[in-house]
């Protein structure tokens, strides 16, 4: 509750500049930031997490910090200055290699490591306060005031009486129970960890229990007219569509890939050390050389086994989001329809790849552990193959196998896989339903022109 | 009269305890908070409804259950204090009397009373 001595201060905050030795140990502490990846972010920013001069926080409450990495399309500007202004002062935001969001954001330029020692250094100029915090992006007016129809303020429409603030309350729907309870309409916006960046799903929520869910439209798709928006050129698969790539990169570039969605989920079901020991792996074997890709090949190998002997995510994991095999094959959805069995892979159709002997690794079950264990088997194969290619060199085709899909020019996967959440979600308590997300990687910003069109289903025996 | 005094000291504890609370809650409160700040955290979109709802307590058949055996822990009380001079008979009395609560447990286990979720 506000003091009254500060409502009527007004609305800019006084941050008592806390004793000198307090002040330096807080400073000393990670910085907690909140970091927004959009379109084109700088490929360093997937080493931020393993810096230990900052703190990576699934929520601007817990923030000191907003970093915007990579330009984020019109659409989200409100959402942005909603997150801004949920962080506590004091607070600042910082932009990376991005289009500027509001006036007075700083600017950060560099690797990762610079950047978090930037950042490091800007919560400790915010906490001594030799830098002032700022002050919120949206005015500060609530939606309309608390007041019914009354003499009093009370009375109105709605349950209790009344539409608080503007916003009435819920109304009551059938439960699983046969039960009328109420019924949220909850939207869980495009800024929301763990859950990708971009993605706008309205839930009905009945306690933690989905009743149904609605995914909203993607507002990357604002930013695919830009042409050099649509081919990145750090990307190998997309520059596989046009000219011939090192089947080594390629490869390479998957299972880091891989790696990297595995950390995710691993931080997302609370064994954050696990996940930091997955990314590790991953941004070594990024930065490896060729000849030592056949130990990161082991090395993964060594965390599949670790992993299932463990069993520690199988509880989470295990019956999870299941699909069966007719409802993903022959609909392009790469490592998910090879996690229900369906073993299409547009890789099998390319003569580099079946020069080396590769053939589509499955696994049975559907579910979310089956995906997990899929994904994990697949970036040890495609660490071995990287390290067998040598020269090996995969031509341009029109089709070419992505890590979560094949894609092509006009396609990617996205469309299809956001198709099957609905489904998916219906049902769900909320840990699942995160874990369902999950384990579909949707990647909100891959969005490529004429999205809509549905890629050729390749028979086997096509060039 | 010494009764009066200890009530009186207690009554000036508890008073000066509540006025140390509020002033240490006025000093880690959260001032100038805005009316963006007033919302929960969605990820950047405003909620269309306001978030007072009720929800199924699922867990009330967990709860009785429990209500049961702490009555049946209530009966253990005095028997804890005699047993060790009534020796294996009053152990054996009380296994007696638990395994027959258990046999409930295993019913309520069965008809999924521990599985609310």
């Amino acid at each position: 509750m506000m003091s009254p001595r500060a409502a009527a201060a007004g609305t800019i905050p006084r941050v008592r500049a806390p004793h000198t030795l307090l002040r330096r140990l807080a400073a000393g502490a990670p910085a907690r930031v909140f970091l927004i990846e959009g379109r084109n972010a700088p490929a360093e920013s997937a080493r931020l997490r393993l810096s230990p001069l900052i703190q990576l926080v699934d929520s601007p409450r817990w923030a000191s910090i907003l970093l915007v990495a990579g330009d984020l399309p019109a659409p989200f500007a409100e959402a942005l200055a909603h997150v801004h202004d949920q962080m506590p002062h004091p607070r600042r935001s910082v932009l990376w290699d991005a289009a500027a969001v509001a006036p007075g954001a700083q600017r950060v330029d560099g690797d990762a490591d610079v950047v978090a020692a930037a950042l490091h250094g800007w919560q400790g100029m915010l906490l001594a306060g030799t830098v002032e915090t700022e002050t919120s992006w949206l005015p500060d007016v609530d939606p309309a005031p608390w007041r019914g129809v009354g003499p009093f303020g009370q009375g109105g429409e709605g349950m209790m009486g009344g539409v608080p603030y503007g916003r009435p309350m819920a109304q009551t729907a059938p439960d699983r129970d046969g039960l009328d309870l109420d019924q949220l309409d909850v939207p869980i916006g495009p800024f929301f960890p763990p859950l990708p960046i971009g993605l706008v799903l309205r839930l009905a929520l009945q306690g933690d229990v989905v009743q149904e869910a609605r995914v909203e439209a993607n507002g990357f798709e604002a930013l695919s007219a830009a042409p050099a928006a649509v081919e990145r050129g750090g990307d190998p698969f997309r520059r596989a569509l046009h000219a011939p790539v090192s089947l080594s990169e390629l490869e390479r570039a998957r299972a880091v890939d891989h790696l990297q969605w595995s950390a995710h989920v691993l931080r997302a079901q609370g064994l954050a050390a696990y996940g930091l020991r997955v990314l590790e792996l991953a941004e070594s074997a990024a930065r490896a050389d060729s000849r030592e890709l056949a130990s990161h090949a082991l090395g993964v190998s060594r965390l599949r086994r670790s992993l299932a002997r463990s069993r520690a995510l199988e509880p989470s994991l295990a019956g999870v989001a299941c699909l069966g095999a007719e409802a993903v094959r022959g609909r392009g959805l790469g490592p998910i329809a090879r996690g229900c069995g369906v073993a299409e892979d547009a890789r099998l159709h390319d003569a580099s790849y079946t020069a080396l002997g590769f053939a589509a690794v499955t696994t049975q079950g559907g579910d979310a552990l089956a995906r997990w264990r899929q994904r994990l088997a697949e970036a040890e194969q495609s660490l071995v193959l990287a390290a067998r290619a040598g020269d090996a060199h995969v031509a341009a085709r029109s089709i070419q196998e992505g890590p979560r899909g094949p894609i092509a020019p006009a396609h990617t996967p996205l469309a299809v896989q956001l198709a099957l959440l609905p489904g998916l979600l219906r049902g769900a308590e909320w840990g699942d339903v995160v874990t369902s997300v999950l384990s579909l990687d949707l990647d909100m910003r891959d969005v490529a022109a004429g999205h809509s069109a549905p890629v050729p289903h390749e028979a086997p025996g096509d060039a | 009269m010494r009764t009066l005094g200890a009530a009186l000291v207690i009554v000036l504890a508890a008073g000066g305890a509540w006025l140390t609370a509020r002033a240490a809650a006025g000093l880690v409160a959260a001032h100038g908070e805005t009316a963006p700040q007033r919302v929960p955290v969605l990820g950047g979109l405003e909620p269309p409804t306001h978030a007072w709802n009720r929800y199924h307590a699922r867990y009330y058949a967990m709860a009785l259950l429990f209500l049961a055996f702490d009555m049946e822990m209530v009966f253990m009380y005095p028997w804890a204090v005699v047993f060790r001079e009534e020796g294996v008979t009053a152990m054996v009395e009380m296994l007696m009397f638990i395994a027959i609560l258990v046999l409930g447990i295993l019913y309520a286990w069965r008809e999924r009373a521990l599985d609310w979720a």
